[in-house]
Order: structure tokens, then sequence, then C-alpha cells
């Protein structure tokens, strides 16, 4: 086995050793000790993936097609299942896959968690169930690694469903409140309905392909992101597959917690901030975009377009809610909406390596935003409230200025993380719009750019305004300012993770990585494709490329010979992009300390101005989703319950009392009969018996004379009769 | 006069009757028995007389007496039997009127 794959294993199955470790004896091990032995375990994963990604940068022996490296696919025969679909080796394989992209969410993902696994040791001292939560925590880094190291749709799947369950776990983890368990239930039961589209897109998969393994999927449905309505791949029409594209992104829009299923997320916020920190904004939620990165090649241009829309609704909302939650939590929960709206938007737009740009970087910015909440909560003693907070940034100056950092960096700051994977995706959007604009497809095409454009400046907002209300200006809570402090063990791991959102965009060289990543795709789907295969990691559009006329004259983009028409178009979008977003952030982070320079004053007289009050309700109880989805599905049920139950007790209970009461009749009739006929003959002839018995016991009065007297005159009389015939006789 | 078979059969009847009254008038159950013993001994000496005026060609000699022997054994034996009944009876009830025997009565 190559040296990647050994560390990387051995990464993936530490966690799995600190979970059995401490589900047998966590509460033996005790307190404080229970969180070392998890945190040496994902230090210990870490250690390996920074491993593997060294010995994976280092190795540069040369490989066919141009790529960088060749990606390691190991696999395993499972289960044997005979000929099904197009696989004809009788097996269903189990293995790990690994590329460029599998080495930089390792790196992450091992990296955030052990973070989350130091800041978790502080803030969840004193809680009653501390070795229960390292042990969740360690289920988790074990599924989320298995998730990404997984080299079959199968086996994502199984993963899928694991973080999951830890998901499930650590939102309910104090289930003594009816909140935290109610919110827990409502994320699992989420996910179910987009996982029934996965497992629907899987079943259509498995039953046409039969080998789901990745590499083959790519190599065999590659040509599907420029495939024309009408056209086929093997058995596959184009209808089917935009199904199954369709059916494996509602995987992820539940997972990701995208329109229509994205009510989950904010109520998950009620698992402890670390969870959130970790599985609710850095890693799991972002499982959606990886499965999206993962099944890239083979979504068609429709299905493509259906993600894009889901991404730019939810995008779109999200933001517009998160201006006006006063919960800290609740205003970053709708900020990772909005930020995975990005990402899907991303995939939908074709921007494979912007999508998973854009992931990585936010998982460094949010998971520092969501710690530093989680600081800024421990300090006030659990109170989350926007309003109960203020001048904080005197009292815990370390939070406050890893958590600007964060805010800069997600509203797209030049030179930090947010800005170079948010201008790819935009970039890309753009791009989108003039190639609908040269096929002549009307303006509908720049929903794509110009909304996400908005939502730039309203991000910068809302973040600021967060950071303004929590730390800037007077305190408003008096009895939490006082109180307030902070711990090393909890902001060191803050620092870590500001000085990742700095330079994770540019001196990381994650782009690098990924755009490696497509070249190692492309290369082993050639490997098992043959060089027909083509290149199927390149942008792919859900507008088809062929017949594109050249961008606007105006926008002074050299036509270079050299220059393919992607690279054209793209390059005019980054142009576009640049002119419209590039002091976004300054814009958005400018009015909102215009706006929140003397606290809630100004923004309350803002929102009793008429229009702005009606939109402020309407954001502030989340446009209505909850009340919608209660009414229509949790009415629904209801009123369909009732109708049942009517049904239930008018007509079956009606024809089931209707055969008892007949029964009833019959029983009284049947009882009339044994009552007065049948034992009427019993007791008549018991009667009879008894009055003949009567008459009987006259004579037996137990004296012996008179039946002395009996005896002789019965014997005299028989004497009497017998001579008496005699004589008549003779 | 001549002793025929007609005033042994008369004597016989006047016994007989005489146990039937005994037995029915009397309350002691010793007079019972003693009723009981004249009406054997009426049975007796029909036996005997029948035997003894019977023809001499019938072929039967003193079959009537061993009758009446065994009925005078038989007689006995009942009298054995019926005093310790009774005395049984005066231990329970200190009295031998049979009229008390009535425990029995339905």
């Amino acid at each position: 086995m190559p040296l990647p794959a050994t560390l990387l294993l051995i990464a993936t199955l530490l966690p799995l050793a600190s979970f059995v470790t401490l589900v047998f004896a966590g509460k033996r091990i005790g307190t404080p000790l229970a969180g070392v032995v998890a945190t040496g375990a994902i230090g210990g994963s870490f250690a390996a993936s920074i491993g593997a990604l060294i010995s994976w940068l280092s190795a540069a022996d040369p490989v066919p097609w141009g790529a960088a490296r060749e990606p390691i696919l190991l696999l395993y025969k499972w289960v044997p299942i005979g000929q099904v679909g197009s696989n004809s080796t009788g097996w269903l394989d189990l293995g790990i896959y690994i590329d460029s992209l599998t080495l930089a969410m390792f790196t992450m993902v091992t990296m955030v968690a052990l973070l989350v696994h130091v800041f978790s040791i502080g803030y969840m001292r004193g809680d009653k169930r501390f070795p229960r939560f390292f042990t969740y925590l360690g289920l988790f880094g074990f599924s989320m690694l298995g998730l990404v190291i997984s080299a079959t749709v199968l086996q994502l799947f199984i993963f899928w469903e694991l973080v999951g369950v830890c998901s499930y776990l650590l939102i309910g983890f104090w289930y003594e409140k009816k909140s935290a368990s109610n919110a827990a239930i409502k994320a699992f039961i989420a996910n179910r309905v987009g996982d029934v589209g996965f497992l629907i897109g899987f079943g259509i998969l498995f039953y046409h392909l039969g080998n789901v393994t990745l590499p083959n999927l790519w190599a065999t449905l590659g040509s599907a992101g420029t495939l024309a309505s009408g056209e086929a791949i093997g058995n596959f029409g184009y209808t089917l597959l935009t199904v199954m594209g369709i059916g494996l992104f509602f995987g992820a829009i539940g997972k990701s917690a995208q329109f229509p299923l994205h009510v989950w997320l904010p109520d998950a916020m009620e698992g402890p901030t670390p969870v959130s920190a970790l599985i609710h904004a850095a890693t799991m939620v972002a499982a959606g975009v990886y499965l999206c990165g993962r099944i890239f090649p083979i979504l068609t241009p429709d299905a493509k377009l259906f993600i894009a829309v889901i991404g730019v609704t939810t995008l779109t909302m999200a933001a517009l809610i998160a201006i006006v939650q006063s919960d800290i939590k609740k205003v970053l929960a709708y900020s990772t909406i909005s930020q995975l709206g990005y990402m899907i938007l991303a995939m939908g737009v074709g921007s494979w390596v912007g999508g998973l740009f854009h992931l990585i970087t936010h998982a460094f910015f949010k998971a520092l935003l969501f710690l530093g909440s989680g600081s800024v909560i421990h300090a006030a003693h659990h109170e989350q409230e926007l309003t109960q907070y203020g001048g904080l940034a005197r009292k815990i100056p370390v939070t406050a200025i890893t958590f600007l950092i964060g805010v800069l960096a997600i509203a797209g700051t030049p030179l930090l993380a947010g800005y170079y994977s948010k201008d790819m995706i935009l970039a890309h959007a753009a791009a989108l719009g003039y190639l609908a604009e040269g096929q002549g497809r009307g303006g509908l095409w720049w929903a794509f750019f110009v909304l996400p454009v908005i939502v730039a400046y309203i991000t910068a907002f809302y973040m600021m305004r967060c950071w303004m209300l929590t730390f800037w200006g007077k305190p408003r809570n008096r009895e939490v300012y006082e109180h307030a402090h902070e711990y090393p063990v909890m902001y060191i791991p803050l620092i870590v993770l500001a000085v990742l959102s700095i330079i994770g965009g540019s001196y990381l060289g994650v782009s690098d990585l990924l755009q490696y990543t497509q070249q190692e795709s492309n290369a082993i789907v050639r490997t098992i494709g043959g060089d027909a295969a083509g290149d199927v990691f390149a942008s792919a559009w859900p507008v088809r490329s062929h017949n594109v006329m050249p961008p606007h004259e105006e926008l002074d983009v050299a036509p270079a010979a050299e220059i393919s028409l992607a690279g054209h178009v793209l390059e005019a979008g980054e142009h576009l992009m640049h002119r419209w977003v590039g002091w976004a952030f300054a814009i958005g982070i400018g009015l909102a300390v215009v706006i929140y320079w003397n606290g809630l004053t100004i923004a309350q007289r803002l929102t009793a101005l008429p229009p702005l009050n009606w939109i402020h309700t309407w954001l502030y109880n989340k446009m209505y989703f909850d009340e919608l989805y209660n009414s229509v599905f949790v009415g629904g049920v209801r009123g369909l319950s009732i109708v049942l139950g009517a049904f239930d007790r008018k007509v079956v209970d009606g024809l089931v009392n209707g055969a008892a009461a007949l029964t009833r009749g019959l029983a009284v009739i049947s009882g009339a009969w044994d009552k007065y006929v049948i034992d009427g003959m019993v007791n008549g002839a018991a009667a009879v018996a008894r009055g003949i018995g009567s008459l009987l016991r006259i004579p037996q009065a137990g004296r012996i004379r008179l039946y002395v007297t009996m005896l002789f005159a019965s014997v005299t009389a028989a004497v009497a009769v017998v001579v008496l015939v005699v004589l008549m006789r003779s | 006069m001549i002793v025929g078979l007609h005033h042994y059969l008369v004597l016989a009847a006047i016994l007989l009757v005489c146990g039937i009254v005994t037995m029915l008038i009397k309350r002691n159950a010793i007079g019972i028995l003693m009723g009981v013993e004249l009406i054997l001994n009426a049975a007796n000496v029909n036996l005997v007389a029948f035997n003894h005026y019977l023809p001499a060609d019938s072929g039967i000699r003193l079959d009537g007496q061993i009758f009446a022997l065994f009925v005078i054994v038989l007689a006995a034996a009942e009298a054995a039997i019926a005093l310790a009944i009774i005395l049984s009876f005066y231990n329970n009830f200190a009295s031998i009127d049979v009229e008390k025997a009535s425990n029995l009565k339905g």
C-alpha cells in the first residue's frame, strides 16, 4: 500500500479507536482525561494527514496525460452481486480513493476537528456528560474522514448516514432541553427527506452501472456535462441522467441545508457551540458540496441548472434572514446556509474548483466565527442574544480581534481567505451570464451573477452588524459585561484559525491543490476510458458551450488566439466580477459600522418605518418557513389523520359494530331458546322427579310399625287378589 | 274328638296373627322380637304338621322336621343379632322404644 494511503487509513481509524475506547471506558477515564484521549487521537490523525500531504506533494513520479500525480485507488471485493448493469466483474467493490482533494479535505477536517477538540476541553468543562461528548466527536471524526476517503458512492452513502447520526446525537446532546431534542429530530428528519432523493439517484446509478466506483462513474458517464437533450450515454437517456443527478443532489440539499430543507440548520444551534463549529459549519454540512464535487462530471446541464437555482435561492434567502436575527448563533447559522448556497451555486455554474475552494476557506473562517461565538457565549454565561451584549471587546480582546478577522474573511476583504474563493465562484457565474447571452437565452441567466453579488454586500453588512453588536458600543447588559472573561485553552484555537483565515486563500495553495485534483481525475479517467474520455473535470456549464458568441466588445478583453473559448469567457467574467464586487466588503462593513455605532438605536428607528417593519417581521420570523411547513406537512398529516380517523370510526368501526350487533341479536334468540326450551325440558324432568319423590316420601316415615303394617296389608291384599282371581277363573 | 291337620293349621294361624299383632302394637323392641319369634314358630308348626300328614308313598320322610330345626337355629341367630342391635340402640338413645329410631326419616 502506498504511503499516503497507509497514513490516511491510520488517520481515519484513530478517531474510531478513540470512540471505541471512550464508549467502553469513558466514565472510568473521567472528565478532563477523556477529552485528552480524544484530542490525542484526532491530533494523531492530523499529524498523519500532514504526513500524507507531504509525502503526496513530494512524490514526483511522472504519470501519463500530464497529471502531476496519479490518484490512489485501492479496491477490495466486498459483496458478490452477479451481473448488474454494465458491471461484468460480479462484485460490489469497497475501497479508498485518494487524490489531492482527499488530502485537502483530510487536512482541513482533522485540523478543524483538532482545534475544536482543544476548544471543547475548555468549553465543555463542568458538563456532566463530558466523556460522552468526546465519544461522539470521535465517532464523527471517523465518519467524516471515512466519507472523504470513500471510493464508491455506496460507501459514501454509508458514511453520509453515519455523520448524520453523529449530528443527531450532538444536536440533542443536552437532551433535557425540549428544544434541543426537537431540533435533533428535526435535523434527522430533514436529512432523511434529502436522503430519499439520494437513494433514488443511487438506485438508478447502481441499476445501470453496477460498478459505482467514482473513477468508473466519471469514465462511463463523464460526457454528461456536455450532453444535449435527447442524446444518451449507453443505457442512460438524458432525462434519466438528469433525474439521477438531481436525485443525488437531493442528498446534498438535506445535508448542506439548502432551500427548501434548510430549516434544520438554524435549529441545530441548540447543540453545544463546538459542535456547531465542527459539524454544522465546517465539515458535515459541506459534505453535500463534496458530494456534488465528486459527482460533478455526471451531472447533465439541466441537473446543473437545477443545482444553480437551488444554490442562488438559498444564498439570497439565508442572507436576508441573517440580517435581522438577534441570536448570535442564528446569525452564524444563516450565514453558513448562505455560504453553502454559494458553494452549491458554484457547482451549478460549473466552477468545480471555486466551490471546493470556498468549502475549505469557509471551513476556516466559519469555524473561527463559531468558536469565537462559543467564547462569547461562554464568557456571557450562555447568553446568546445580541441585544444583551455590547462592548465586550474590552473584556475579551483576543476573541474580539479573531472574530473581526473572521468577519473580514467572510466579507471578502482582499488578501483574506474568502476573497479568493468567492471571487472564483462569481467569475464563473458572470461567465455563465455571458455564455447564456451569447446564445440568446435572455437576461434571466444573469440572476446567477446579480443575486450573489448583492448578497456579497449583504454578507459583509450582517457579519459586521453581528460584530458591532457584540463587541462595540456600550454594554447593554451590565451583569453579562461584568462577568465576561476568556480562557487560553479556548482562545488558542481562535488564533490558529484566524491565521488560517488570513492565509488560507492565497498562501496555502489550496486552489492549486484543487487544480491538481482536476488533472489527476482527468488522468485516471483516461486511464480507464482511453483518450476519448476527455477532460471530464473541466468547467462544465448549464449552458452548453458550443456555438458561443464572444462577449461584448466594450469589456476590453484581448481576443488572444491561444486562449480557449471557455478561458476567454472566464476572463470576461472575472473583469465584470471585479468591477461589481471589488468594494463590496468595504461598503457592507462601512454601512454596518455607521448604523450600529451606537448599538441598536438607529436600527430600531429604521425598523419602525412602515415598509421596513413589515419586511423586518417577515425576515425575523425566518420567512415563516417553519410555520409554512408546520401547516402544510404537519397540518396536512393531521388533516389526513382526522379524515382517516373519521373513516375508521364511522365505516370500519361501523362494520365491526354492526357485526357485533348482529351477533348480539342472534345470541339473544339463542339464549331465549336455551333458557325456555332446553332448560324447560331439563327443569320439567327435574320437577316431575321431585313431585314423585315428594309423594314417595310420605310412607317413608321411619316408623317401623308402619312398615310392618304396610308389609302385612300389602301381602294380605296380594293374597286376596290372587284368591279372587283364582275364584273368578274357576 | 280326633285331632287332625285342620287343628294344627288353625293353631298356626292363631300364632301367626298373635305374632303380627304383637309386632304392630308393641313399641318395645324386645316385644317386637318376640312377635317375630311367634310368627316363625307358627311357620314351624305348619311345617311339622304338613310333614306328618303326608301320604306314606310320597318318599318324603323327615324333611319338615329338619326344616323346622333350621328355622329354630336361624331364629336363634336372628335373636342374637337383633339383641346386639337393641343394645347398641339403647346405648345411643337410653331407650329401646322403636318410635325413636326415626333419624333416617327423609
